[in-house]
């Protein structure tokens, strides 16, 4: 079995296509995500929203994007919706990370509407009994408090989504697994490339969840800053009531 | 200062307010009392229109709040309110709660309203609270910056919804004693309270709400030891020991 026979050694000849693999798969994930996260905004606020018009076409757009998998959408994008606008493809990475963008927004969408939803309905009355505007309120008063309930559902849509951009493989995205599918062909090993790849993604999985339990921690419950100055301040009165 | 006339409110089928009538003059105290469910609260959120009104119409110097042209906006400027949870926004420090809404509503200059917000926290007792964050106060403390935050935008009536009713008992003092501060340096204030202590003697007119009804008003007095109507006697036997 080849399993008992690693080589390594096979592997490490194509080392720059793992690495090229690596940072192209970094580059969806960063581009996809922050993508995902703007427009995700402006959908869930959307399904927020009481006029109908905007209502409406945001919640399709969650339905349909969580409704069809994503590996039909990035087909749909690079092979359909890209080339019928501008003529020709503008390449994997475009359309790779422009279905995980509009992928992500979709379930984006749904975690910033929670996340206002949880806020109390007071902040928003006392933000519009100053006389305050709605735009107003949700900008200053409910947006901030709710950013921070959003930050751990946030998180998880990260990995799922660096995990996700192995499907542009599909379009031979020249991504982490498309590299390790390349020499798997090419040393007709396939235990030891895609193992490989294993690896990498879990370290990268690592490495973002070390990230988010940073920002997880950097914005905990507790609105007080940091916690040290907290300990040192004796004779505080403490919240009741 | 403030008319109502005719006024109805029903959420679905519930009619909750079912014809009032009533007249704030300025300066006056005004308290409405209650038991439970009687609209009391509702009342008092169609004042500044945090409730939409079904019928009548509610008239604030001159102005007709629940005129389609009326910006709400700028009629909730001139009229502060105090919510029973307080609803403090718990990502600002005090000082901000405070300046908030002059900075951004009235466009006041930062240190200006830095200055005000310092004098009112004086004068609610709370001057070395001014970096606290929201989280770190008590409930009586809460409410008194809940009410320096109103009182920062300098409105022409106050409205309190149940003030005290969410403190501890050995809270409820330091706020009332605020608000009789308030009463007896000219305020208009319209008071929803359990405390009949407080609209015996601060209040200037007190109404009995009863049924979505204002039942019965007048002076402290009047309301108090003499009352005329059947329902108020009944209120009254079964709380006054």
């Amino acid at each position: 079995m080849d399993i008992l026979d690693f080589r390594f050694d096979a592997i490490w000849n194509y080392r720059e296509l793992f690495i090229r693999g690596l940072w192209i798969t970094l580059g969806l994930t960063v581009v996809g995500y922050a993508g995902g996260l703007i427009l995700g905004l402006f959908v869930g606020l959307g399904k927020l929203s009481k006029r109908k018009w905007v209502y409406y076409p945001a919640k399709y757009y969650v339905d349909f994007f969580r409704g069809t998998p994503l590996l039909v959408q990035l087909l749909l994008i690079h092979t359909a919706l890209i080339p019928s606008i501008f003529g020709h493809s503008l390449g994997f990475f475009v359309s790779g990370a422009v279905a995980l963008m509009l992928n992500s927004a979709a379930y984006n969408a749904e975690i910033i509407r929670a996340g206002i939803n949880s806020i109390e309905k007071g902040q928003m009355e006392a933000a519009r009994s100053l006389g305050m505007p709605h735009k107003t309120a949700m900008r200053l008063i409910i947006l901030p408090q709710a950013l921070r309930r959003m930050i751990p559902p946030f998180g998880n849509e990260l990995i799922a989504l660096m995990k996700d951009s192995s499907l542009v493989s599909m379009i031979a995205g020249g991504e982490l697994l498309y590299a390790g599918k390349v020499v798997a062909g090419a040393t007709l090993r396939p235990w030891e490339p895609y193992l490989t790849v294993a690896v990498l993604y879990l370290v990268l999985t690592f490495i973002f969840g070390k990230l988010i339990s940073y920002v997880e921690k950097r914005f905990s419950n507790s609105y007080v800053p940091s916690p040290r100055k907290q300990r040192l301040s004796f004779g505080r009165t403490q919240a009741g009531g | 200062m403030i008319t109502i006339k005719g006024l109805h409110k029903s959420f679905g089928e519930l009619h909750v307010l079912q014809g009032i009538d009533y007249e704030i003059k300025e300066k006056e105290v005004i308290c409405i009392i209650g038991p439970s469910g009687s609209g009391k609260s509702t009342f008092l959120r169609c004042i500044n229109l945090l409730e939409d009104i079904t019928s009548g119409e509610i008239i604030i110097e001159g102005v007709r709040v629940n005129d389609p042209k009326t910006d709400i906006n700028e009629i909730r400027k001139e009229v502060g309110m105090v919510f029973q949870q307080f609803n403090l926004f718990p990502h600002m420090r005090v000082i901000d709660n405070i300046t908030m809404a002059p900075i951004k509503i009235r466009k006041m200059g930062k240190q200006e309203a830095n200055e005000l917000a310092r004098q009112l926290l004086e004068k609610v007792g709370l001057a070395d609270k001014a970096n606290a964050y929201p989280e770190q106060l008590s409930g009586g403390q809460k409410q008194r910056v809940a009410i320096a935050r109103a009182l920062a935008m300098r409105p022409k009536v106050m409205l309190f919804d149940e003030p005290t009713s969410a403190l501890d008992p050995e809270m409820v003092k330091e706020v009332l004693d605020v608000m009789k501060q308030l009463a007896l340096e000219g305020m208009t204030m319209v008071v929803v309270t359990h405390e009949l202590g407080f609209a015996k003697e601060v209040g200037d007119r007190v109404a009995f709400m009863d049924n979505g009804l204002l039942v019965e008003e007048g002076t402290p007095d009047e309301l108090f030891n003499q009352p005329k109507n059947e329902r108020t006697k009944a209120f009254f036997s079964k709380i006054l020991v």
